[in-house]
């Protein structure tokens, strides 16, 4: 069960508060199109998407831009796992194969393991998510993005599901 | 097959170290990969303090003292934060694939609280949920849980103190909550209430949650 991909600890001194429920990220399961920036991001100033979100079938999205993917989960996910006290996430720099567990969300006491939806390297991670790990469950396609990486094989993106293929999944799912 | 209920096996595993706990567990999450093999591991630990993935908490410095009590200190890939297994208190590691559930860890989890909270009513205790995952006898914790969950198929789980010496308990801040204590089925019943007495009732509740059949075929763990 030891996670093959080294996790760094981005947990600040947890506290028992309740973390504050918000029903912007479980409602809205469209894909946001407008990507909102801000000072705190690592990236360049784009006000608007250049591509739509792919996902995958274990509720990951990646957006591409300027040859960089962006990852996160996805409402669906989000909602099923609860509110998300701490994230786990990889180092910078490292490389990570397509479905190489790459970190952890942790839940109501679950830790829930993460896969990584293509083969890159880690070129960021949300750093926001030490002290503010419920941005994953109120932002889930913005500010609650998880970690950015190359993509080594464009092919692997070009694979995964767009927003109507995923909302069809979903929907099998639920009955 | 449908409107078939899962079947779970219930494996139990008697008193193991917590590391023999934890390659027992892989032995049974592996057995996933070539089909559905749900399983439910019950068992009893010699005193140790686990920690889960928030790890940053607990440095060496504050782990090692425990050390000194005579209880071992494991980190574990699970949820939660810092909690003592010891003997008289029941530790059941539910390894299912949640997929033939509901490929929710949020529900599983209240699930299992559910299942304890049945348990402990069947016992006479009255146990509640509360914001912080757990069953509880007022402010007082009766059963710790912390799972793991890797593509839907579970691991780690929950454990009741039957009746555990609480005094383990008192050099951890249970679970990272400041102002809560620790209680047991004994404790709640003022009378002593084994493991063994507890768990029939703690199955019979999974059962019921989790609208399975538990098969108890006589075979237990292979140990290779």
């Amino acid at each position: 069960m030891a996670m093959r991909a080294t996790l760094r600890c981005l947990s600040a001194n947890f506290s028992p508060r309740l973390p504050l429920l918000s029903s912007a990220g479980r409602d809205n399961r469209a894909a946001r199109l407008r990507w909102v920036s801000g000072t705190r991001r690592t990236f360049s100033s784009c006000s608007v998407l250049s591509t739509a979100l792919k996902f995958t079938e274990k509720h990951e999205w990646v957006q591409v831009e300027g040859g960089i993917g962006t990852v996160g989960i996805s409402s669906y996910a989000q909602d099923a796992l609860g509110d998300v006290v701490y994230c786990g996430l990889p180092e910078v720099g490292q490389r990570l194969e397509q479905m190489d567990e790459f970190g952890a969300l942790e839940s109501v006491k679950a830790a829930s393991e993460l896969y990584s939806p293509l083969t890159g390297e880690v070129t960021a991670i949300n750093t926001q998510l030490a002290e503010n790990p419920g941005l994953v469950n109120k932002d889930c396609y913005a500010e609650g993005w998880l970690i950015k990486m190359t993509i080594e094989k464009p092919e692997e993106v070009d694979a995964l599901m767009d927003q109507a293929a995923y909302d069809k999944f979903i929907k099998s799912l639920e009955e | 097959m449908q409107g078939s209920r899962p079947l779970v096996r219930v494996v139990r595993l008697g008193l193991v170290s917590y590391q023999e706990g934890l390659r027992l567990q892989q032995v049974y999450v592996d057995r996933h990969r070539s089909g559905p093999a749900h399983s439910l591991l019950l068992c009893e630990h010699p005193p140790v303090y686990t920690t889960g993935i928030r790890h940053q908490p607990y440095p060496a410095s504050r782990l090692d003292p425990l050390r000194l009590l005579g209880a071992e200190v494991h980190r574990a890939n699970r949820g939660g934060l810092i909690t003592f297994h010891g003997p008289g208190q029941l530790v059941c590691y539910p390894v299912l694939d949640l997929s033939g559930f509901r490929k929710s860890v949020r529900w599983y989890v209240a699930q299992l609280e559910k299942t304890v909270v049945s348990a402990c009513g069947s016992l006479g205790v009255t146990a509640t949920t509360s914001p912080h995952t757990g069953v509880w006898v007022g402010d007082n914790k009766i059963c710790a849980m912390g799972i793991h969950c890797g593509r839907y198929v579970t691991s780690h789980g929950l454990a009741l103190n039957c009746n555990t010496d609480l005094s383990w308990f008192s050099h951890i801040v249970p679970c990272g909550i400041e102002g809560k204590g620790v209680t047991s089925l004994s404790r709640e019943l003022r009378r002593d209430v084994s493991v063994h007495e507890a768990t029939p009732h703690l199955l019979a509740a999974f059962g019921e949650h989790f609208h399975c059949e538990l098969s108890e075929d006589g075979e237990y763990s292979v140990l290779n």
